[in-house]
C-alpha cells in the first residue's frame, strides 16, 4: 500500500486559506483605500510572482500550494474594481471618510450599514414543525 | 520546471466558480441551515484526498473539499442575499435538514 499523498491538504489549504483572505483583505482594502489602482498592482504582481516561483518548485504539493494562493491574489486585483461597484450600488457597506466613496453616498445609492450584518432569515419548512 | 500549480490555480478558481452556482441553488432549495453538511462534506472530501493514488488527482479532490466547506460560511450570506430581493427564492419553503434543532443553535460561519 502506498504512503499519504499530502498535495490534497495542501490544495485544501491554499483555495480556503486563498479564498478567506482576499475576501477579508478585498473588502477593507475597497472601504479603506483613497485608490485602488496600487493595490490592484500589488496584488497583480504578488499572483505573478508566485505562479513564477511556482515553475522552480520541485515539490508538487509545494507547486500546488504556491499555485493556488497566486491564482486567487490574481482574482483579487479585478475583484477590489468589483467591489468598488457593489459599495456605489448600495450592496456593500461605504465609507463616508473615503473620498471615492462621497459621490455614491451624496446620491444616495450607498450605504453605511452592511445589507447583509443581520442575521439570516428563519427558514420555513415544508410540513409539520419537528 | 513544474507546470501543475499554475494548471491547479486555474482548476481552484474553476471550482470556486462552479461553487458560486451550486450555493446559489442549494440555498434556495434547501435552505441555509444546510451548511454544518456541506462543512463536513468538505471535510469528509478534504480527507479523502490523502488517499488518492496520483498527487494531482489528491490536489484536486483537496480543492473540491475546500470548495464545499468555502460554500457552507457562503450559505448565510445567500440567505440574506435573497432576503433582500436580489436573488430569488425568498419566502419559498425549503427542506428542513437532519439534526435541524441542533443545528438552530450553532452560529453559521460568514468569512
Amino acid at each position: 500500500m502506498q504512503g499519504p499523498e499530502f498535495a490534497g491538504l495542501a490544495a485544501a489549504a491554499a483555495t480556503f486559506g486563498g479564498v478567506w483572505f482576499g475576501h477579508v483583505a478585498v473588502r477593507r482594502i475597497e472601504f479603506a483605500a483613497a485608490r485602488l489602482g496600487p493595490f490592484m498592482l500589488a496584488f497583480l504582481l504578488a499572483g505573478l510572482a508566485l505562479e513564477a516561483a511556482v515553475l522552480l518548485s520541485a515539490s508538487f504539493a509545494l507547486s500546488a500550494f504556491l499555485g493556488i494562493l497566486g491564482a486567487t491574489f490574481l482574482f483579487d486585483a479585478p475583484e477590489l474594481k468589483r467591489q468598488e461597484k457593489r459599495v456605489n450600488a448600495g450592496r456593500a457597506r461605504a465609507n463616508p471618510r473615503n473620498p471615492r466613496h462621497h459621490l455614491a453616498l451624496a446620491s444616495g445609492r450607498a450605504v453605511l450599514e452592511d445589507p447583509l450584518g443581520g442575521e439570516p432569515p428563519v427558514p420555513v419548512y415544508a410540513g409539520r414543525s419537528k | 520546471m513544474n507546470p501543475a500549480g499554475p494548471l491547479l490555480g486555474l482548476a481552484a478558481l474553476a471550482i470556486i466558480g462552479l461553487g458560486f452556482v451550486w450555493v446559489i441553488r442549494a440555498e434556495r432549495r434547501l435552505g441555509w441551515a444546510w451548511w454544518p453538511w456541506f462543512m463536513a462534506a468538505g471535510i469528509v472530501v478534504i480527507v479523502i484526498s490523502i488517499f488518492m493514488p496520483r498527487p494531482w488527482l489528491s490536489a484536486l479532490v483537496g480543492i473540491l473539499g475546500a470548495s464545499l466547506v468555502w460554500g457552507a460560511t457562503e450559505f448565510r450570506g445567500q440567505a440574506s442575499r435573497a432576503a433582500l430581493g436580489w436573488y430569488p427564492g425568498a419566502g419559498e419553503t425549503k427542506r428542513r435538514p437532519p439534526l435541524e434543532r441542533l443545528i438552530r443553535k450553532l452560529k453559521a460561519p460568514g468569512l
